[in-house]
């Protein structure tokens, strides 16, 4: 979806999109010059926003948040990785 | 659906900002994000929510006090996929990182290897394979044919349909799937072809049957007709003396056997009197004693 559809879609103000983008907290995908939200991005949105509204996360600790919830998930990912060639070689 | 105040845990007259407190205690820890591994936590943050959707709001909560709503509130909260539901996928390139576990993979025991082995094959996998639909004509599917599908993304792909496929088939085209990442090959496109119906032809197994209409002065006296194939209409004789339900048999004119050959063309004649009703015909039978005499329900009626 473009930046509009992303913005009614999590309805939040294109200032609070800037500041996410700004912050590296959402890298959207691009087609051509045009940004493209996909629906990782808008499940991501909804996170931030959950930390935020919903659990009184200020800027700061959204930083940490997301970049201790990335490593975390780029571990599981690893291991997921590492499980499937472990059972491939099993078999 | 258990009482709000006892799924936050709050006494039924707690103020406002303790509800709030209690909430976010609870959803900090049950927040399906913050606990990636954990799939019960999800029902339960809904649970949380819920009872959280209902409490926080104060006209909701009069009115379930004063027990004109039940507990489920007047709405759920909408239902969506959580970042956690993506976070492993192959969309989340640009978000996960490898520091937290890096020093693992450096080091010099058979973990740190197993690692490196796996981030290499995965540095080059083989692309996904994309599956695709192709409908195409009855006649298409006996003859074979040039299809072109067209793509989400606006290209287009080439598909040789061989001749005798049947319905629900899938090709498969090598190498016209996914990209692969760095070295790894592309995937394969797979093609389910959907055959569409025709109104003159239908297939069983190999042969392929087709109800065809004849006057009654073909059916009495016999003669050559036209029959329409999959290939092309060829010549045909009606023997004397057909009649509606008799079957004749086309050889080799069905679909294309994948070991040779072909089956066969079965076409069930159907007599048709003209229409509108010919007053000459309608005179000769009149006058037809042998055709009234004879009765053709002997074996099925008393």
């Amino acid at each position: 979806m473009n930046r509009q559809d992303f913005l009614a879609c999590l309805d939040i103000q294109v200032q609070t999109l800037d500041f996410w983008l700004e912050q590296e907290w959402l890298v959207p995908g691009r087609v051509a010059a045009e940004m493209n939200f996909s629906d990782i991005d808008v499940a991501r949105g909804r996170l931030i926003q959950d930390l935020k509204t919903g659990f009184g996360v200020n800027d700061e600790g959204v930083d940490v948040i997301l970049h201790l919830l990335d490593q975390l998930h780029g571990f599981r990912r690893a291991f997921e990785d590492l499980y499937e060639d472990l059972k491939g070689t099993r078999r | 659906m258990r009482n709000p105040y006892e799924v936050l845990g709050v006494a039924s007259t707690a103020p406002a900002a303790d509800i709030r407190r209690a909430y976010r205690k609870l959803a900090k820890k049950l927040h399906p994000d913050l606990n990636p591994g954990d799939k019960a936590a999800e029902e339960k943050f809904k649970q949380v929510a819920v009872a959280y959707d209902l409490l926080s709001d104060e006209e909701k909560r009069k009115r379930f006090d004063a027990g004109e709503i039940d507990a489920s509130g007047t709405e759920r909260p909408p239902q969506h996929p959580f970042y956690r539901d993506y976070a492993t996928s192959d969309h989340s390139r640009p978000y996960t990182e490898s520091y937290g576990y890096a020093d693992f993979a450096d080091g010099n025991d058979d973990l740190a290897e197993l690692l490196r082995r796996s981030a290499r094959a995965r540095a080059n996998r083989r692309g996904q394979d994309l599956h695709y639909r192709l409908p195409i004509e009855f006649v298409e599917s006996i003859t074979g044919a040039d299809k072109r599908v067209t793509l989400p993304d606006g290209s287009t792909l080439d598909v040789k349909v061989p001749p005798g496929l049947v319905d629900g088939q899938v090709l498969r085209l090598r190498g016209k799937g996914a990209p692969g990442v760095g070295e790894g090959a592309p995937g394969d496109a797979l093609v389910e072809v959907e055959v569409l119906p025709d109104r003159r032809f239908t297939r069983v197994g190999d042969d392929i049957t087709l109800d065809l209409p004849i006057s009654l002065s073909e059916a009495v006296l016999g003669g050559e007709i036209r029959v329409p194939t999959a290939t092309g209409a060829v010549t045909m004789t009606v023997p004397k003396g057909s009649n509606t339900g008799t079957t004749l048999r086309l050889k080799g004119k069905g679909a294309p056997r994948r070991s040779g050959g072909a089956g066969d063309q079965l076409v069930r004649l159907k007599v048709v009197l003209p229409k509108p009703p010919d007053p000459e015909l309608e005179q000769f039978v009149a006058n037809w004693e042998a055709g009234k005499a004879w009765n053709p329900r002997e074996d099925i009626a008393p």
